[in-house]
């Protein structure tokens, strides 16, 4: 299964290249995921559809379609310019990140913390949470720490 | 010897004596000077060698340029009034130097300044000379030496630019960055007028330069090019760090890439996202004064 740095890849890859629309595996991370990104504003839509375009009506999965189930998302440029420059993962395999809410605000306040680098303005990191996937300041409104998925900017 | 005035006047008063005293002698000039230097209650005769100085008691209008009392004048508006408080205009350079003067050499156009700058506002610009060097170069003649300058200039309230220039004298040299600096005005954004609005990481050729945004009363910590540029600029609290080379040229160019053209504004931020922006440090803490 695809992991989460897979999407980071594909969304700062499709932001670079200028593309309307890209196709993402249709998976419940990935969905979630995108779902952090279209409320933080990075997306215009989040979409599900085959390998060739989103769907105009509901098309429910069955296991004869399930290959070629994709997530399409809209991506969105301001002034000539990506809104979303950089998407990268926090937590790898190599070396998973978990954070405990004292931690999180520290990230909230530009501060290092575990190594990782404060958040600058306009930045926002993913983690989940008990309460599911959630951007870093809904997940301080909860009190809730987890594991940092990534961060965008 | 003595003025046309002067013989005129002698003239006058010796004929003045043959005539009075009925006496046929004529008188030569310089009895006539003496016979008037012995005469009681004579007055010496005034000779006037600058127009308007002659009657005593007359003061002359020093608010006009005159030759005589003002050696190097100053500078006239329309009316040919003089303006106290401009500079003094020095003697000009040799002729020869306005043949091989070029457009950059010149002295700033006031149309072409941006951000509506006038000749005063630069006046009162900070100039910093950073970088001054001595070039050579090889021709087969030999070696030609040549001074190189890199001035910064600013007004630390966010304008600023810098320029070089090259010539045989450090002077001139420094004239001309200065004056191509003047040109190359550019406006930096500033948090609060004091800081940068994020953290930046640049590179140029091969100066890595980290910048980070700092709280009020932090000051400029960082290399001494960089904290130069920051004053001109008006960037009070700055942190930055060199990675690589720190040749001072291409750390002065990268500062002032990265500062003009690294820096998003939250309000830009906000509007690609489709979000409202609030301050909380202004909205819930009270601005930064």
């Amino acid at each position: 299964m695809p992991r989460h740095y897979d999407l980071c890849a594909r969304v700062q890859n499709g932001f670079a290249a200028r593309l309307r629309r890209i196709a993402v595996p249709d998976t419940k991370m990935n969905l979630a995921i995108s779902n952090v990104l279209y409320k933080e504003g990075f997306i215009a839509s989040v979409n599900r559809g085959d390998h060739v375009q989103p769907d105009t009506t509901y098309v429910p999965t069955t296991p004869d379609n399930i290959a070629t189930r994709r997530l399409w998302l809209e991506l969105k440029y301001n002034n000539d310019e990506p809104v979303l420059k950089k998407m990268s993962a926090v937590s790898k395999p190599s070396k998973k990140i978990v954070m405990k809410v004292e931690e999180l605000q520290n990230l909230a306040a530009g501060n290092r913390s575990q190594f990782i680098k404060g958040l600058q303005p306009g930045e926002i990191a993913i983690l989940t949470t008990n309460y599911g996937v959630l951007e870093l300041r809904d997940a301080l409104e909860k009190g809730a720490g987890g594991e940092v998925l990534c961060r965008a900017i | 010897m003595a003025s046309p005035a002067l013989w005129q006047r002698c003239i006058a008063a010796s004929a003045l004596a043959s005539t009075s005293r009925n006496v046929t002698r004529t008188f030569t000039t310089t009895t006539a000077v003496a016979m008037a230097r012995q005469r009681p209650g004579a007055q010496k005769p005034t000779v006037a060698r600058v127009p308007g100085l002659d009657q005593p008691g007359t003061l002359h209008n020093l608010s006009e340029i005159h030759p005589l009392l003002d050696h190097y004048p100053r500078k006239t508006d329309q009316d040919g009034h003089l303006n106290l408080e401009s500079p003094k205009l020095w003697a000009s350079d040799p002729p020869l130097d306005d043949l091989l003067k070029n457009q950059a050499d010149d002295d700033v156009d006031e149309a072409s300044l941006p951000h509506g700058l006038t000749k005063d506002d630069l006046r009162k610009f900070l100039k910093r000379a950073l970088v001054v060097k001595r070039t050579s170069n090889m021709t087969t003649a030999g070696k030609i030496p040549s001074m190189y300058a890199l001035v910064v200039v600013g007004n630390g309230q966010g304008i600023a630019g810098y320029g070089e220039g090259k010539d045989d004298e450090v002077a001139r040299a420094v004239r001309k960055a200065t004056n191509r600096a003047m040109r190359n005005l550019t406006s930096f954004d500033r948090y609060d007028d004091r800081t940068i609005y994020h953290d930046i990481d640049h590179k140029f050729h091969a100066t890595n330069i980290q910048f980070r945004s700092r709280p009020p009363g932090f000051g400029n910590r960082c290399n001494h090019y960089i904290h130069e540029i920051c004053s001109c600029i008006g960037i009070l609290d700055i942190s930055a760090k060199v990675w690589g080379s720190r040749n001072p040229m291409n750390v002065i160019k990268a500062t002032f890439e990265a500062l003009s053209l690294k820096q998003k504004l939250p309000e830009d931020i906000a509007r690609g996202r489709g979000k409202r922006v609030v301050d909380v440090q202004h909205t819930y803490y009270g601005a930064n004064e």
